[in-house]
């Protein structure tokens, strides 16, 4: 008995943590799923109300007698769904009633109906102290003379199989009919109409050498603090450490006017440049390299080996894992960074833009068309996450440890 | 071995003698003309140069000395300087055959290049792929690595020809031919000649070198890269920031020393006792000089507050707003959910990765996916409002009449729908965070706590939360100051990027309003450092609660 219920609690238990876990899983992805989804999406799907995840087209057919493919719709014919194809919409239609008994309406397209005593003379009828002009409407092979009560629109539905088999009914009652399809060519349509190709070049030419420079400076600032003893080494530690707190935009203003005069505004080195250089780098690399046996280095300064050498042969190989999460994280930063280059790009000089400045523009641009628009954010937001994907293990654990460090 | 006599060596550190006192008379000249024939250049440009090329020179007649009397030291300034004049000789060099601005070329080239990356990783992979094979037989792998090295070489190749490699060279050639350039690829080869001849082992001896003296040259030298683009691209711009923040610098003209009037501007600031609640600030306080920025009604009265610059303050108000609510909306649930995950169940690895996708997303792309998630007629989330409402209708038979908030567009929601985003796409990091804190929690305290009865909600309080202050410490502030500078996702979320009614400005935002669209640069740095002192001072007040409550702990 006591059994049991430890392992109902134990169950219950474990079912509350998966709904709690896969709740929030939810939330964390919803926003992704939405954006993936739109982005396959043609205009008008976008805009429905309430809105559907999955991208749908209205179905067409081709009928018999037209040239053009008809669009389906689902008719309701004598309390029974069907699929029928709108033929004609915009039919224009007439409610006629005699004008002694307004409760006989009968519906007629308005073409069909010509006025009492023609054009230039038609009949006129007082009903409710006003003046009704009178049309001649046929029922049953008769001719009577009818006052038009109000008009309506209807579209013409016909049975794809038999065309002869019609029926009107309003187009806004009647549902379309969908099949779920997939728009991949949103995604050419917007690299071509927006310049994102360029931009996303650019942005991987950026991220690129910002990653190389980056390893290099910090790999060998790194080693410099880890391993040589010089002096002043520990202050300027101490300096640089000091530096990793202070936010990017207290430099932002100073390091425009020094592009300015460098002459790198508007230039792709102002991107990348200034960027090689970090002291959180130079940080995460003295504080692996620190944790190296000191035993294996010194044992190849013994057989001769120049400092270089050590690096480049023994510490480097051993330190793939570190190099991997530092040059992840550049990833990232290069790649999402967007303020510096907003300040120091001109929005007209399309030619240099990085992807977040193109979807800056796009934004603008693009404001009718979501599908596009997440197109674009897809296009920026999918390559770290695949990055993300490849170096999760190495990345989540250093981002943990760097919290328990710090 | 060759040995060399003592004779050359005197010749060899009297050349070096020379050089040095040359160096020094080129610096005085350098300075010389560059306050007699350089005028497009600012004066602030014109003390930096000045003041690093007089450094030089006194080093530099120093050295020579010292090289003189045989000290070693004098051997390490030469080094330093020949060194620092390669580098300079370099960028110089570089820059003239605009290696820098032709970076903009390679943007369109590139793509053509990309696939023949493609082979250079590929040969890598082949390369490394003999560690991995069964058999070792010395031939075979070093075939495999000759093998893939020659693809290398060959994929490195046929890239440098398809990014166009040999016009960027040409061009390179052509525009280094000019006197700036000529010059100094001269001085690349002064400067290297010396550095080679200092670094030779005998002239080292000759000048007395010391076990010690290689690791402090190649300490310098290892760090040099990164510590001159630190001292050019980090430091240097932080001095700067602050020498602007003292004038009115707007990036086109010489800077006017203004003192403190800009940080006065900032602080100048109005309070007035209003006799009823809607009395008008004209009243109260000179509309000239003040701008209303709120008021705070207390009963029947209530007291106005004014600035000089009203942009500052309502920024300040909704920056600390916005941090007063992302920072627990991002903390909190991050809390809870590590100790979810800290259960011990099959699956929590694949949560946590779900969990951290948002944050290492773009911003911009993640708020144009929101703008749209937000939008009132067709956005999910007032989709999702609307259901919600409904299913409670329907359950206890009410008529909650569905808001349809326009998230963006009206201010009261405008900046809780920036904190929504803020919050979400932080939290999974923070969760990590937290995670790698409740990892590194002995189990044996849990154990123990177990023995003495401690039900579950004891030992969170009792235990998880008093050892995971400092975790808590290092998220808390880090997501403070992160929030502190909110900018990307109010630029694009909100269209104009201040919101209705400023209801959506932000420090960063004014800042980059007042630097780059009003060109009051001096103005923005100063706003800047305001910021700074501003992040400062709340790190400071967390980091005072985090050490009187680890003190009560042990």
């Amino acid at each position: 008995m006591k059994l049991q219920s430890y392992r109902l609690i134990r169950f219950l238990n474990n079912f509350f943590i998966y709904f709690v876990l896969t709740l929030f899983a939810f939330i964390m992805l919803f926003p992704f799923m939405y954006m993936l989804s739109t982005s396959f999406k043609i205009p008008a799907d976008t805009f429905r109300y309430p809105p559907r995840m999955l991208p749908r087209d209205p179905v067409t057919i081709e009928v018999d007698g037209f040239e053009k493919p008809l669009p389906l719709y689902y008719v309701e014919i004598n309390g029974e769904q069907k699929e029928f194809a709108l033929a004609q919409s915009n039919i224009k239609i007439g409610i006629y009633a005699p004008a002694d008994n307004l409760s006989a309406t009968v519906e007629r397209r308005l073409t069909e109906v010509k006025p009492t005593g023609g054009v230039t003379n038609q009949q006129t009828v007082v009903v409710n102290d006003k003046e009704e002009k009178l049309f001649d409407v046929e029922v049953d092979g008769q001719i009577i003379p009818m006052i038009l009560i109000s008009q309506t629109t209807v579209g013409e539905f016909i049975n794809p199989e038999n065309p002869n088999e019609k029926v009107s009914q309003n187009v806004r009652l009647s549902t379309p009919v969908e099949s779920i399809s997939w728009h991949p060519e949103n995604y050419k349509q917007i690299i071509e109409l927006n310049n994102m190709a360029r931009a996303l070049t650019n942005t991987a030419l950026v991220t690129i050498l910002v990653v190389i420079g980056q390893l290099v400076t910090s790999v060998f600032g790194g080693y410099a603090f880890a391993r040589l003893k010089f002096p002043g080494r520990d202050t300027l530690f101490v300096f640089y450490l000091g530096t990793i707190m202070i936010p990017f935009v207290m430099l932002i203003v100073p390091l425009y006017q020094l592009m300015v005069v460098i002459g790198w505004t508007d230039r792709l080195a102002a991107l990348i440049i200034p960027w090689i250089f970090t002291a959180y780098g130079t940080f995460l690399m003295r504080q692996h390299f620190i944790t190296f046996p000191k035993e294996i280095e010194e044992a190849a300064l013994l057989d001769g080996a120049s400092r270089f050498q050590i690096l480049k042969n023994i510490i480097i190989p051993a330190s793939v894992p570190a190099l991997a999460t530092q040059a992840t994280f550049t990833f990232l930063y290069a790649w999402n960074s967007f303020i510096w280059p907003l300040v120091i790009i001109n929005v007209g000089n399309e030619k240099n833009h990085v992807l977040t400045l193109a979807l800056n523009v796009l934004r603008g641009r693009a404001s009718d068309t979501p599908n596009l628009i997440l197109a674009g954010a897809a296009i920026a937001i999918i390559p770290p996450l695949i990055v993300f994907i490849l170096g999760q293990r190495f990345f989540v654990e250093s981002v943990a440890s760097s919290g328990v460090k710090g | 071995m060759y040995s060399h006599s003592s004779q050359q060596t005197n010749l060899t550190l009297r050349i070096h003698f020379i050089w040095r006192i040359i160096f020094t008379l080129l610096m005085v000249v350098g300075v010389y003309l560059l306050w007699i024939s350089d005028t497009e250049r600012e004066s602030w440009q014109k003390i930096i140069i000045t003041v690093i090329c007089s450094l030089a020179a006194i080093l530099s007649i120093y050295g020579a000395t010292q090289i003189n009397k045989r000290n070693h030291s004098g051997r390490m300034i030469a080094l330093l300087l020949d060194y620092l004049g390669f580098a300079t000789a370099l960028v110089i060099a570089l820059n003239t055959g605009e290696i820098f601005i032709g970076i903009d070329a390679l943007g369109q080239t590139f793509p053509q290049g990309i696939p023949y990356l493609g082979i250079v990783i590929a040969g890598y992979f082949l390369g490394s792929l003999d560690e991995y094979l069964p058999t070792k037989k010395a031939t075979s792998e070093n075939s495999l690595k000759t093998v893939g090295r020659w693809i290398m070489l060959l994929g490195g190749i046929l890239f440098l020809w398809q990014i166009e490699a040999v016009n960027g060279a040409v061009y390179f050639v052509s525009k280094l031919i000019q006197p700036l350039g000529i010059a100094s690829v001269i001085a690349i080869i002064i400067f290297g000649i010396s550095l080679w001849s200092m670094s030779r082992p005998h002239i080292a001896q000759a000048l007395g070198v010391k076990t010690g003296h290689e690791q402090i040259i190649n300490g310098w030298l290892f760090l040099s890269p990164n510590l001159l683009g630190f001292l050019i691209f980090f430091a240097g711009p932080l001095v700067l920031s602050l020498y602007f923040s003292f004038t009115d610098s707007d990036a086109f003209n010489t800077p006017n020393w203004v003192g403190f009037d800009n940080y006065a501007r900032i602080l100048n600031v109005r309070f007035a006792l209003l006799e009823t609640p809607t009395q008008l600030a004209r009243e109260v306080v000179d509309i000239k000089i003040y701008d209303e920025v709120d008021r705070f009604v207390i009963g029947n009265t209530g007291i106005l507050f004014a600035a000089a610059d009203k942009f500052f303050w309502l920024a300040l108000r909704n920056t600390l707003t916005f941090v007063l609510f992302a920072v627990p909306l991002s903390v909190i649930p991050a809390l809870i959910l590590s100790n979810v995950l800290n259960s011990k169940l099959p699956g929590m690895k694949f949560f946590r990765a779900v969990y951290f996708m948002p944050s290492i997303a773009a911003v911009v792309g993640i708020a144009l996916v929101w703008q749209w998630l937000y939008n009132a007629t067709i956005g999910y989330i007032n989709y999702f409002v609307t259901l919600g409402i409904e299913f409670w209708n329907n359950l206890f038979n009410l008529a909650i009449v569905d808001p349809k908030i326009q998230w963006v567009s009206d201010e009261r929601t405008a900046l809780l729908a920036v904190v929504i985003i803020a919050a979400w796409q932080t939290m999974g990091f923070n969760t990590v965070l937290f995670l790698a804190g409740l990892q590194n929690i002995p189990g044996e305290l849990y154990e123990a706590a177990t023995v003495d009865g401690a039900g579950a909600w004891d030992k969170f309080w009792g235990i998880t939360l008093p050892m995971l202050a400092p975790t808590t410490f290092y998220v808390v502030s880090t997501t403070t100051i992160q929030a502190m500078q909110v900018f990307e996702q109010v630029f694009i979320l909100m269209n104009p990027p201040e919101g209705p009614n400023n209801s959506t400005i932000t420090l960063v935002l004014y800042l980059y309003r007042s630097g780059f669209q009003n060109f009051q640069q001096g103005y923005a740095s100063a706003i800047a450092w305001v910021l700074f002192i501003v992040i400062f001072g709340l790190t400071l007040i967390q980091f005072q609660r985090q050490r009187r409550s680890s003190i009560y702990e042990s």
